[in-house]
């Protein structure tokens, strides 16, 4: 029993290392380009 | 698992405040009566912000929107969770479980439910939420009673019945083909006869749904009720000397009866006067066209809020809707790919950060062949009951949302949609692919259960902990639909932050709420989206002023859409005296302010309020006669229409629709009851063994 929590323990820190690095990544390569300042607003963009 | 999931991705947005995104707008105190009075044009609001507006009464309008919030991810985790656990309670504890919560992981940790989420669609996530369960429902009816069954699926579209018009549709096209498709198995059970699955097994069937199984019972059992999904059959219900026999013994009252879940026995639950009669498969809604009548039967049940307006509106859908809402991609993979990945949302503003990056795009990829290969593996192997008929609302699904994509298909919905503006939910197309994301999140769930050893744990009959890598391995997975989505974590890199109303929002809505006196609040600019300087960081919002004040608004429900060459789509709102309103307005399309407002025309207009909800230059109200400041802020300025001209209309609540209203409330009222006893919620794990099974003594 012991090996199986053990075992969650490293798979769960092994998942939360793999999101830093993905948002790592995400967070560098993201631009968003939200409207600021306008007077009239679409509800979106294609 | 959900409820993990939903604090990790909403983060601050269940802080104090209001999160406000498109077409997420939640106010201070709204008005019930307002909500139900309306406007022209479908209720698209309804029933969602008239449960919003119901339960503001009793708990703050920030607490109300985090409870929703949160029920999205809450809701829809354990649907999926106990659905592969309704299957696979036959392997270990442990594989079963990770199975669950990897499901449970996925269904609500998707580029769907961010992108949606992103969107501000939180009414139709709800209905989102509920499909598992709604599947899981549908597929009961072959296994109980009609009004059983009946009652478990009003229950389980309750989701949907506040999620309003879409969820239901979604609910439709999920649910819909599991009512329809015949089961695999179904016929081999009649033919066989005598060749019924053993109890226990046979109470699983009836739970998940799935196609009877298993060997001949060394003795027949006592109940009836959870016999194949078409056995000819007839079987006696247990006696209640039985009942009170079974519970003195220690043995669960789900497996002395029923094995309902969350359609609990009719007479585990003592409502069942028929108790001790024999019933035959058409008695158990056993037959296609009962299931289809009770699946419809509920549907229409819970949509009467907002289908007897809508059907008596008279309100046109623009087909120009077909372009600006059909799916786009948003990931490298084209937009077919996008859709298969669970994206292709038509907004580029509601695309989670880094989404489209072609590391993470490809290891979504990845995930999303993984999880429709142990679909189809688990398919094929345990055969659920639902499976044939979730596949095909997902293909289905993936169908309709490429409708919009090609040319022929835009086409197709264009004259659908010109024929009967019920169509017009078609433009959207990225929303049917909600199918399909239950389909991936179930087979996520299979694979982790492949991956923790089932094969080794059922051997042994051990937990199915299988070994210790396996199980860490099967962890990491658990948490990949996070890993390859890092955008939705934390309100979607702080997207979703709550902000507070400004004083004069507050002010404005307590003088407006003060004045007895009857008249519209018009609201200007002339346009619905605002991007507010009070939300912290830029948003687009719609504008919570359409919302905010207990009396009917008039405002611009046209929709502007960008599109990528730099122009716009516009499609025309559905809210015919708002088409009135904007003709004598006259106003600028650049800046949505007419030249100088009218009091005698606001006033024939039934207008007392004129709200302007933007920091705009005071000159085409300023000195007009007839107008007074009420409350004057840089966001927000509330003007008054002398009394003089105010010729109001009288708005009075619909009675078609608090009739309708009334009647699905009674229905989820009666299910509920219906359901009360502890076999609402089960344990959905497996028992201790096959030693340890009790069966009931004939």
């Amino acid at each position: 029993m012991i090996k199986v929590i053990a075992a969650c323990v490293v798979g769960a820190a092994l998942a939360g290392g793999a999101t830093f690095v993905a948002t790592s990544v995400a967070t560098e390569s993201t631009a968003t380009a939200e409207p600021v300042n306008e007077t009239l607003y679409n509800y979106g963009d294609r | 698992m959900g409820l993990l999931a939903g604090v990790l991705a909403l983060g601050p947005a269940l802080g104090p405040g209001y999160v406000l995104r498109y077409d997420m707008v939640f106010v201070p105190d709204p008005s019930l009566g307002t909500v139900l009075r309306g406007a022209d044009g479908f209720p698209r609001a309804v029933p969602s912000d008239a449960a919003v507006a119901a339960l503001s009464a009793v708990l703050p309008g920030d607490v109300v929107q985090s409870v929703a919030l949160l029920a999205v991810f809450t809701v829809g985790g354990a649907g999926a969770a106990r659905l592969v656990s309704r299957v696979l309670c036959r392997g270990g504890r442990i594989g079963a479980l990770l199975a669950s919560a990897a499901a449970g992981a996925a269904y609500v940790w998707n580029p769907f439910v961010a992108e949606r989420l992103l969107l501000g669609q939180w009414a139709m996530l709800l209905g989102y939420a509920g499909l598992p369960w709604v599947v899981g429902a549908t597929a009961r009816l072959a296994v109980v009673r009609p009004a059983a069954g009946f009652a478990g699926l009003v229950r389980a579209l309750l989701p949907a019945a506040v999620g309003g018009f879409s969820s239901v549709v979604l609910s439709a096209l999920t649910a819909g083909p599991v009512a329809l498709v015949r089961p695999r198995g179904e016929g081999a059970a009649v033919r066989r006869g005598s060749s019924r699955p053993a109890p226990r097994q046979r109470s699983e069937d009836a739970e998940a749904g799935r196609a009877p199984s298993g060997p001949a019972p060394a003795r027949p059992p006592v109940s009836g009720v959870a016999h194949g999904l078409s056995e000819p059959v007839e079987r006696a219900e247990p006696s209640g000397h039985a009942m009170e026999e079974a519970q003195a013994s220690g043995v669960p009252r789900e497996f002395s009866g029923s094995h309902g879940g969350a359609a609990p026995s009719a007479s585990a639950t003592g409502e069942d006067p028929g108790a001790g009669v024999a019933r035959t498969p058409a008695a158990s809604g056993g037959r296609w066209w009962t299931r289809a009548g009770l699946f419809a039967l509920a549907l229409v049940t819970v949509s009467l809020p907002w289908l007897l307006p809508a059907l008596t509106s008279g309100a046109d859908t623009d087909p120009s809707g077909v372009e600006a809402f059909a799916a786009r991609s948003d990931t490298p993979f084209g937009v077919v790919g996008s859709l298969l990945l669970l994206g292709g949302v038509w907004n580029s503003g509601a695309v989670p950060p880094g989404y489209g990056e072609p590391v993470t795009a490809t290891a979504r990829l990845l995930l999303c062949l993984v999880s429709l290969a142990g679909w189809v593996w688990w398919s094929r192997r345990d055969r659920p009951g639902f499976g044939p008929g979730l596949s095909v609302a997902a293909v289905l699904g993936l169908l309709i949302s490429l409708l919009g994509v090609t040319e022929p298909g835009r086409e197709l919905l264009v004259r659908l949609i010109s024929a009967w503006p019920g169509f017009g939910p078609l433009r959207d197309g990225q929303l049917y692919v909600a199918p399909l994301a239950l389909v991936q999140a179930l087979g996520l769930g299979a694979c982790v259960w492949w991956l923790t050893g089932r094969r080794a744990a059922a051997a042994s009959g051990s937990d199915g902990a299988g070994t210790p890598w396996r199980v860490g391995l099967a962890v990491f997975v658990v948490f990949l639909p996070v890993v390859v989505l890092p955008g939705l974590l934390w309100g979607a890199g702080g997207r979703l932050a709550p902000v507070r109303y400004p004083e004069e929002w507050l002010a404005a809505q307590e003088a407006v709420a003060a004045d007895d006196r009857p008249g519209t609040v018009l609201v200007l600019p002339w346009s619905a989206y605002r991007g507010p300087d009070w939300s912290g960081r830029p948003v687009v919002v719609l504008d919570p002023a359409t919302k905010l004040f207990d009396r009917r608004a008039l405002w611009n429900d046209d929709l502007v859409v960008g599109t990528p060459d730099g122009g716009t789509v516009v499609v025309a709102g559905e809210d015919a005296r708002a088409r009135e309103v904007a003709r004598v307005l006259g106003s600028d399309p650049r800046t949505g302010l007419p030249e100088r407002l009218d009091a005698v025309t606001l006033g024939g207009l039934g207008v007392r309020y004129v709200a302007v909800s933007a920091p705009v230059d005071n000159q085409f109200w300023s000195g007009v006669e007839g107008l007074s400041v009420v409350v004057e802020g840089e966001d927000m300025t509330l003007l008054r229409v002398q009394d003089q001209h105010v010729k109001p209309d009288k708005a009075g609540i619909p009675g078609l629709e608090v009739t309708g209203g009334l009647v699905t409330v009674g229905a989820i009222i009666w299910s509920v009851a219906r359901s009360g006893s502890s076999l609402v919620f089960q344990c959905s794990g497996p028992s201790a063994g096959p030693g340890a099974r009790k069966e009931i003594p004939k």
